[in-house]
């Protein structure tokens, strides 16, 4: 081959892997990460992220089981975090590299999903409530049975995910809801068919959307969702229900095989900083586990009921394997009965 | 049974365009008429507006005594022949056939029966399972006429449906057309653009030029007496003489015609008061012979040119002051008067065989 | 010489023909045979705690199909699908003909008002009903405005607007198969079949018909298979109440985290595919064949 022919591929050879060296491969929830964030990253390292999302843990898991070594950082939740630790889909984290994990509320920390905390980091969490539009709503909701009432038929909005519906109902039965049985199954299996025939709505992506509209009155969706509506307009209230809610907790992780590990180290210490983290948090009105940047909040931002909720008792969700089957099945069952 | 036709004062306009001017018609009953005229004179519209298709812009259509204008097509005692045959291609020859009789809900049994005679009359016995897809032109427009017919119009319409035949073929129908017409004794109503097949079929011709009846008449009145120029070029090949008046005597009347040839007409056949005309000869007409020929018109001529055409020449001859005429002449015998270009002939023209036109 | 020529020519063409189709074969071998083949080789294994695949043969999956659950929602599916496929012809084919019988110059313009939605993104114009056909939407502002009337209805979150929405995304689908057969068919038929007798209505029955069920037949095939499985529209635009069976696969292969039994889903929902495919040859070849 002609010798300027050799040089321009030696040059695309060179250009090549030094772009891969300064790059990071996020696989992230979509409207999670503000894209001020990740250009700062850029700005202050040169190196590059490529950002993809996914819409469901389920999305994540399958992509990672598929072939993981395609991202260098993911964003799990707590549960899928569990079963990816125990499928030995996740890299150890090298916590020398990580000098910010300081800023973290030792609440969030040493979690079940991940005890040693030598997997995962916390990135923001919330819970899963009652949104309630006050104006059209008067008397006093205080949990879900206040909510399922035959009252407000085709006035509700809910998450449009199975396992969500099937542990309300077990909260208001006072069960276990990480230890299911087929008993307990069938005992939540009333309960939600009543519940099923009230809904107007079921939505996980946009719940906010269809309160807005005044398409329904109330609700049970994520908290961060519930944080904007209050910001929008004070008429929605969110209440943390009586019988018990989900608490979810959203962390980092690197997957096993990752080609860019530093990288992935540099962003998460990044993403630790106070200031960094407030910038998540004025996007994104979850809970922040940075204590650090919780300091650097607004006092309006930390009055949102929905970010900062003051009282309730809260779980997070363990793996359940199977029985995710089994709840799917019964839900379908129930939705299609209508 | 048949019926008469009638067109009364028919005017059709499509848009700005004229295509039927206030054509009054009348067609007898169990006639065979051609409607003969060249591509866009009106002779389809004329057609359409008795079918039903379209409508007069002004004027009434009548059939059998009874008025037709504002009746669509399929409450008209009137069935078509189309040109493009018009099969329905998801039906079989017998369903096609049937088409007009379940339309009307005859009985299946009743049905069959007339279907088989009808395909029997146009000789397409058998061919009761294909489609149409798989017969050739002339079966094609015989499973056509067969549809129609089998519906007993009172009136059979035909768009130029011999057009897409070849020559021999075509001639075959032409003649078979003419036997059923004769034998149904339906009325007919035939148009097409080819003046022979018009002379070979019908009982009478309506020459259509330009939206309007120009003549209707026999063929053999048309023929021997067109009423103007364009009926005696479009039937069969004409000289068209224009002619300046001399004089007249007890004789007749002396005309010049271009190039100088002088010829003596019948008193009556020349237009009164007119200063020119058009005179018009058919080639046939014209006796040319080796010896001088006895007729009231006799002149000397040239053969300019000579096309042997089997049965007949074809002659272009000239007088010497220059007038030009075309001459047929039969080849009776294979020995006999043989003309070549550049022989000197004599002519002759009987005065029953010109005929005067105005000019236009 | 010239025979020895003559027979080296055939095999020669036909060596250079498979060359040609090769890249075809290898697209439809790598897309089309392989992904079915997997699905079915999944729809007897079983799955592992993270809903991975397992090579181990069981007929499970496909008994569980058979639970009357799964049938409910395949029926309810493939009554949606039906209603849509419905309404798509009635609606649509007398725009097609319409369309099809129309003057030339306006013949394009028409079919192009009807092609042009397919240039805006699919779940763009579904948002856009769902401003339509809101609560505080268009179509109630439109009512309320009314003196006399029903007043505001709720349009959005029933199983009204998922038809809607399925017969909006389908339409085009059934007009324009239609609208071929239409134009082909020749105008001096109906002229000849109005000529024998037949009413506007019968030309209708008799002649039109018939000759347009190639068209009708394209088009059913393109609107009820794909209206079976979509699931975009009920979670859109009926609120995710009712699950229909592309929610139910799609679950499968997210949530419920259950592969096999996804694939064993789809695999019947191929074969419903299939025999809807053979019935509409038949209908439409009936037409053809007869006699």
């Amino acid at each position: 081959m002609k010798s300027s022919h050799l040089l321009v591929l030696l040059l695309a050879l060179g250009v090549g892997a030094g772009a891969r060296a300064a790059e990071l491969n996020l696989f992230g929830w979509s409207e999670y990460v503000p894209q001020t964030v990740i250009d700062g990253f850029t700005k202050e390292t040169g190196i590059k992220v490529n950002f993809e999302t996914f819409s469901s843990n389920e999305e994540l898991i399958a992509k990672l089981v598929a072939g993981g070594g395609r991202y260098d950082l993911v964003q799990p939740s707590d549960y899928a975090a569990e079963v990816m630790i125990r499928q030995k889909l996740l890299a150890p984290l090298d916590r020398a590299k990580l000098p910010n994990l300081k800023n973290l509320d030792s609440a969030f920390t040493n979690r079940p999903h991940d005890p040693a905390g030598g997997f995962t980091v916390p990135y923001l969490s919330g819970s899963v409530g009652i949104v309630i539009n006050t104006e059209k709503v008067t008397v006093p909701i205080r949990g879900y049975r206040d909510v399922f009432q035959p009252r407000f038929k085709d006035r509700l909005v809910v998450l449009n995910d199975s396992r969500e519906i099937v542990t309300w109902a077990l909260y208001t039965l006072g069960l276990p809801i990480n230890t299911l049985t087929p008993e307990s199954l069938a005992r939540a299996r009333p309960i939600v068919a009543d519940w099923v025939k009230l809904v107007k709505v079921f939505d996980s992506d946009s719940p906010k959307t269809a309160l807005l509209n005044g398409d329904v009155d109330l609700g049970v969706v994520w908290s961060g969702e519930a944080a904007i509506l209050w910001n929008q307009n004070k008429k929605f209230h969110f209440v943390i229900p009586a019988e018990g809610a989900h608490q979810f907790i959203d962390v980092l992780a690197i997957p096993a095989g990752a080609k860019n590990p530093a990288a992935a180290h540099q962003f998460i210490n990044y993403l630790l900083r106070p200031e960094v983290s407030q910038l998540i948090s004025t996007a994104f009105p979850y809970t922040n586990p940075n204590a650090a940047a919780r300091a650097l909040l607004s006092p309006e931002a930390l009055a949102n009921p929905a970010s900062y909720p003051k009282t309730g008792k809260l779980e997070t969700f363990r793996d359940i394997g199977k029985m995710a089957a089994a709840i799917d099945r019964l839900v379908t069952d129930l939705k299609s009965a209508r | 049974m048949s019926a008469k036709v009638e067109l009364r004062g028919v005017t059709k306009n499509f848009g700005a365009v004229e295509a039927v001017s206030n054509v009054t018609l009348e067609i007898a009953a169990g006639e065979f008429l051609t409607l003969l005229g060249p591509s866009g004179c009106g002779k389809t519209t004329l057609l359409r507006l008795i079918a039903g298709f379209d409508q007069p812009t002004a004027g009434s259509v009548w059939v059998g005594g009874v008025e037709v204008t504002h009746l669509p097509p399929y409450r008209r005692p009137v069935n078509q022949v189309f040109q493009s045959y018009a099969l329905f291609p998801h039906l079989t020859v017998a369903e096609n056939v049937a088409f007009g009789l379940r339309m009307q809900r005859v009985p299946a049994a009743e049905s069959a029966g007339r279907v088989r005679e009808t395909l029997d009359l146009v000789s397409l016995t058998g061919l009761d399972a294909r489609r149409p897809h798989q017969l050739s032109g002339g079966q094609k427009q015989r499973v056509a006429l067969a549809r129609a017919i089998v519906c007993r119009p009172q009136v059979l319409l035909l768009d130029e449906p011999l057009s897409a035949l070849d020559a021999k073929l075509r001639l075959a129908m032409q003649l078979e057309l003419k036997r059923l017409q004769r034998q149904l004794g339906i009325t007919f109503v035939f148009v097409t653009h080819d003046q022979e097949e018009a002379l070979t079929m019908s009982d009478r011709i309506a020459i259509v030029n330009r939206g309007r009846i120009e003549q209707l008449d026999t063929a053999q009145a048309i023929y021997h007496r067109p009423a103007t120029p364009f009926a005696a070029d479009f039937v069969g090949e004409a000289n068209l003489l224009h002619a300046e008046w001399l004089s007249t005597d007890a004789a007749g009347i002396r005309v010049r015609v271009v190039g100088g040839l002088e010829l003596l007409l019948p008193a009556a056949a020349w237009p009164t008061g007119a200063k020119a005309a058009l005179v018009s000869v058919r080639p046939e007409k014209v006796h040319v012979s080796r010896q001088p020929v006895a007729a009231a018109n006799a002149f000397e001529a040239r053969v300019v040119e000579e096309v042997f055409r089997g049965a007949t020449d074809h002659l272009c001859l000239a007088t010497a002051a220059g007038t030009r005429l075309s001459a047929i002449v039969a080849n009776e015998s294979a020995l006999g008067e043989i003309f070549h270009a550049g022989d000197k002939v004599f002519c002759g023209l009987h005065a029953d065989d010109l005929v005067v036109l105005r000019a236009e | 010489m010239r025979q020895a020529a003559a027979r080296r020519a055939p095999h020669a063409a036909s060596w250079r023909a498979w060359l040609l189709l090769m890249p075809m074969v290898a697209w439809l071998v790598l897309f089309v045979v392989v992904p079915t083949t997997i699905l079915f080789v999944y729809s007897f294994c079983e799955r592992d705690e993270l809903g991975r695949v397992v090579f181990s043969f069981t007929w499970e999956n496909y008994t569980r199909v058979f639970d009357p659950i799964y049938l409910r929602i395949f029926a309810r599916s493939i009554g949606y699908a039906a209603l849509t496929t419905i309404i798509c012809i009635v609606a649509g084919f007398p725009v097609a003909f319409g369309i099809g019988r129309a003057r030339a110059a306006w013949r394009d313009r028409l079919l192009l008002l009807v092609m042009v939605p397919f240039w805006t993104s699919f779940l763009i114009r579904t948002y856009a009903w769902i401003t339509i056909l809101k609560e505080e939407g268009l179509l109630n502002a439109v009512l309320r405005a009314l003196p006399f009337g029903p007043g505001p209805v709720d349009f959005l979150y029933t199983p009204t607007a998922v038809v809607i929405g399925l017969v909006y995304a389908y339409l085009p689908f059934m007009i324009l198969p239609i609208y071929g057969s239409v134009e082909k068919i020749d105008g001096a038929l109906l002229e000849a079949a109005h000529d024998l007798g037949a009413g506007p209505w019968r030309v209708f029955t008799a002649v039109i018909f018939p000759l347009t069920r190639p068209g009708l037949a394209a088009g059913t095939l393109l609107v009820f298979v794909p209206s079976i499985a979509m699931f975009a529209i009920t979670d859109l635009m009926g609120g995710a109440r009712v699950p229909l069976i592309g929610n139910v696969i799609q679950n499968q292969f997210l949530q419920a985290r259950d592969w096999p039994f996804g694939a064993a889903l789809g695999v019947v929902f191929l074969a419903l595919f299939a025999t809807t495919y053979w019935a509409l040859l038949r209908f439409r070849d009936r037409g053809e064949a007869r006699g």
